[in-house]
């Protein structure tokens, strides 16, 4: 755990500047929304401290390496020390190339209902960003006319109200290194932000290149229109 | 632009090149055609995209794993994010291009003779490309695409008799192992068929395209080339807009998870493309119902010519007009009903289709006769 | 003088619809380059590759007198440690003696001449090579043995009977520090 704090803390304090995160919780919105959105690259991080220390327990982040880690604002360094912090089942240390370790639960955890692999996750339910939220942020206790299945918990934002999953985010799971509070709002939060950058590494370029792309059509488009206008002028 | 008479050396031992400046250097066309008319060139050019990314894509992709192969190619290969966004935004543009040729063709009349033909290669360039995306859609191994692969080979094996037969022989077998490396080839095959059948339609498309002589003609280039170049320009707006700011348009979400032969996902709509045929599909009842709802659906639709009741010539009148707009309103229902399965839209669905049969087998004779000069 | 002007305001309307042509061309050509572009950039070694054609091994844990193979562009590469003997035998060796004469420099790297990287192929007969592990047969000269047509190698990698008459060969290697070797 130690490996994983020490090159987060130092990124965090490269951060501190524009630490303590933004309010992005009243009214709620992800940077990374609309049209030209980008990556909240401080809250990623956050979210990826939340990932390993909480869910990477269950949860399997099968399409990550661990060099992809440099997009989020680790240097080529701290991504490897934070990959050799990790213990791989053959008892070697991860290394920039390797994939995220996957937690080996037996077949039979949680009733059969294994965690689901949380690499897509924001893509695989409708309104990702805003039902992840919600779901980490909706587990309650049953009201009075619910019975709750054995080994199964009560979620207001889960079809059908019941997740084999117990809650995971209760409130200060992690000390975040730019200062931010770590409420389990702001924890969900960042976490989402985080599996919304996993689900979509490219999103940032993808805007980036698509505004420019579409500028430059546009002026290709007049441009072509007026040269057919032109031409058709002068045979007529 | 040479004009010598001398016979260039290069045409002399490529006379294709010749036949090409010929075609499109002499002035044989009429001006002032409109710039809708470049819509088979557009969907050449969408299609010889899609297989150029196809290609890609299908180098790193795998059929063994492959969710998997199509999450690395997102993740892992350089640029793949977005030549899997080209492919799938490329689907979406040949498919609007298609509808709109489609409907222009039948709010023109244009499939009036000597345009039977073309119209009929119209249509089967539809059937095919819907077949070409039912197997691309099949093969992004998705939670919902793996379910109806696996319905449709399945219900392929309890057929009998010749549609038995070739059920048994497309998929070969129930859904398995093999199933997705015989289906890639299959979806290259049948693409490769599908420009072909667009080639085939521009050439039909030619003889139906004004001619003139003498002073008024014009040649192709530059008067066509310009205008067929601006519509291009706004066709690639149009994809940018999408692959750049909706690169998931018209999918499922819930395709997006691995196939899971363990649980099937609560809503098994296909890509937009595909709806509005499934839908007319999933009304018919029984064994045969799905595929006799298809070949309905497109039969109809290739009957138009005959089912036109009007004389050769004359503009379509008002009425026509209008019916056809409600065609396409019917349509665009049918798929909007099918995108959200509820007690109400199945009710829709049933009256769309009930309306899209009705328009071809009974109102267009009586329209197209009433307003026949 | 107005037919000149005349004349003029013609050439310039021409040059200006050269000119727009010229541009809407060249842009297009921009455009449809800037759309081939990530066609071409996929088909591109991605970082996995990349990875797999600049291996990097940890040499620190393979004791005295034994060799480890690992797989490097399909080729089995054997890395042998040498005992302070070995050193000193191959270095009494003189190369001209040899049916391919190398000399120890010309096997190891400065800085690092207790290590030996081979491609642990006989250069005679196609064939793996045995006498990795300390307990393997390795032929008179303590290297290698090809089992197929009894080449015998010193631990070097360099050939000294049997039919092979070339050395071993040395795969394109740097030392990163003492611990780790990369490959290409």
């Amino acid at each position: 755990m130690r490996r994983i704090l020490t090159p987060l803390l130092a990124a965090g304090l490269l951060l501190a500047p524009a630490a303590h995160a933004e309010n992005t919780l009243t009214p709620l919105h992800f940077q990374s929304q609309g049209p030209l959105g980008s990556l909240d690259i401080a809250a990623a991080q956050r979210g990826f401290l939340v990932y390993q220390s909480v869910c990477s327990g269950c949860h399997s982040l099968n399409a990550l390496h661990y060099r992809d880690l440099e997009a989020l604002g680790f240097t080529p360094d701290q991504a490897a020390g934070i990959a050799s912090g990790i213990k791989l089942p053959d008892g070697t240390a991860a290394t920039l190339d390797d994939t995220f370790k996957a937690p080996n639960l037996p077949a039979a955890t949680f009733g059969g209902a294994l965690p689901p692999d949380l690499s897509d996750i924001t893509a695989e339910r409708p309104h990702g960003l805003h039902y992840l939220f919600a779901y980490l942020t909706g587990f309650a206790t049953a009201p009075a006319d619910v019975t709750l299945l054995p080994g199964h918990y009560y979620n207001t934002a889960y079809p059908g109200n019941q997740p084999a999953m117990p809650p995971a985010l209760k409130g200060n799971d992690v000390t975040y290194a730019d200062g931010t509070v770590a409420t389990t709002p702001q924890e969900a939060a960042d976490v989402t932000t985080f599996l919304s950058w996993a689900a979509d590494p490219n999103l940032t370029a993808r805007h980036q290149i698509g505004l420019r792309a579409v500028i430059f059509l546009v002026f290709l488009t007049i441009l072509a229109i007026a040269t057919k206008r032109k031409i058709w002028r002068e045979k007529a | 632009m040479s004009t010598d008479a001398k016979t260039c050396p290069v045409e002399a031992q490529l006379p294709c090149l010749a036949h090409l400046r010929a075609e499109y250097c002499a002035p044989s066309l009429a001006p002032g055609a409109p710039y809708l008319a470049a819509l088979p060139a557009l969907i050449t050019g969408a299609l010889l995209f899609l297989a150029a990314s196809g290609l890609v894509l299908a180098v790193h992709y795998d059929p063994a794993h492959g969710f998997a192969s199509l999450q690395y190619i997102a993740h892992n290969v350089n640029n793949g994010w977005l030549v899997r966004g080209f492919h799938a935004t490329g689907t979406t543009l040949v498919f609007g291009a298609v509808f709109l040729l489609l409907f222009r063709s039948l709010y023109t009349r244009a499939y009036r003779a000597p345009g039977q033909l073309a119209w009929l290669i119209s249509v089967k360039l539809f059937a095919f490309l819907l077949l070409t995306a039912y197997l691309g859609y099949v093969l992004t191994d998705g939670a919902v695409s793996y379910w109806s692969l696996t319905d449709a080979a399945n219900a392929a094996q309890s057929l009998t008799g010749i549609p038995g037969l070739l059920g048994t022989w497309f998929f070969g077998g129930p859904a398995g192992p093999g199933t997705l490396a015989r289906l890639l080839v299959f979806h290259a095959i049948l693409a490769l068929g599908a420009v072909a059948l667009v080639f085939a339609l521009r050439s039909a498309a030619k003889v139906l395209a004004p001619k003139a002589t003498g002073a008024d003609a014009v040649s192709f280039h530059p008067a066509y080339t310009a205008q067929y170049f601006a519509a291009f320009a706004v066709f690639a707006l149009i994809f940018a807009l999408l692959v750049f700011f909706a690169p998931h348009f018209g999918q499922n979400p819930l395709n997006a998870s691995a196939a899971n032969p363990l649980i099937i996902p609560a809503a098994l709509t296909p890509p937009w493309y595909l709806r509005p045929v499934s839908a007319i599909a999933s009304v018919f009842p029984g064994a045969y119902g799905g595929i006799f709802g298809v070949i309905a659906a497109l039969a109809v639709l290739a009957a138009t010519p005959w089912l036109d009741r009007s004389g050769p010539h004359g503009r379509p009148g008002t009425l026509y007009r209008i019916l056809t707009v409600l065609l396409a309103l019917d349509v665009l229902g049918l798929g909007l009903a099918y995108s959200c399965p509820s007690a109400l839209s199945s009710i829709l669905v049933t009256v769309t289709t009930v309306w899209y049969f009705l328009h071809f087998l009974v109102l267009t004779p009586l329209v197209t006769s009433l307003e026949a000069e | 003088m107005a037919e000149a002007s005349g004349h003029a305001v013609e050439e310039g309307t021409e040059s200006r619809r050269s000119f727009l042509k010229i541009l809407t061309v060249s842009a297009g050509a921009v455009g449809l380059g800037a759309v081939v572009w990530p066609l071409i950039s996929a088909l591109t070694p991605d970082a996995d590759s990349l990875a797999a054609a600049h291996l990097i091994v940890n040499v620190s844990g393979i004791a005295e007198n034994t060799a480890i193979s690992v797989t490097w562009g399909g080729l089995p590469i054997y890395i042998r440690k040498l005992t302070a003997q070995e050193i000193a035998d191959a270095q009494a060796v003189i190369p001209s003696t040899l049916p391919d004469p190398a000399d120890f420099t010309d096997r190891v790297k400065p800085g690092y001449e207790s290590f030996v990287v081979v491609v642990g192929l006989n250069t005679g007969a196609p064939c793996e090579l045995e006498g990795n592990a300390p307990s393997d047969t390795r032929g008179p000269f303590g290297g290698w043995l090809c089992p197929c047509d009894g080449s015998v190698y010193d631990p070097l990698g360099r050939v000294r009977g049997g039919p092979a008459r070339k050395n071993l060969a040395i795969p394109r290697f740097v030392f990163l520090n003492d611990a780790q070797i990369q490959f290409g």
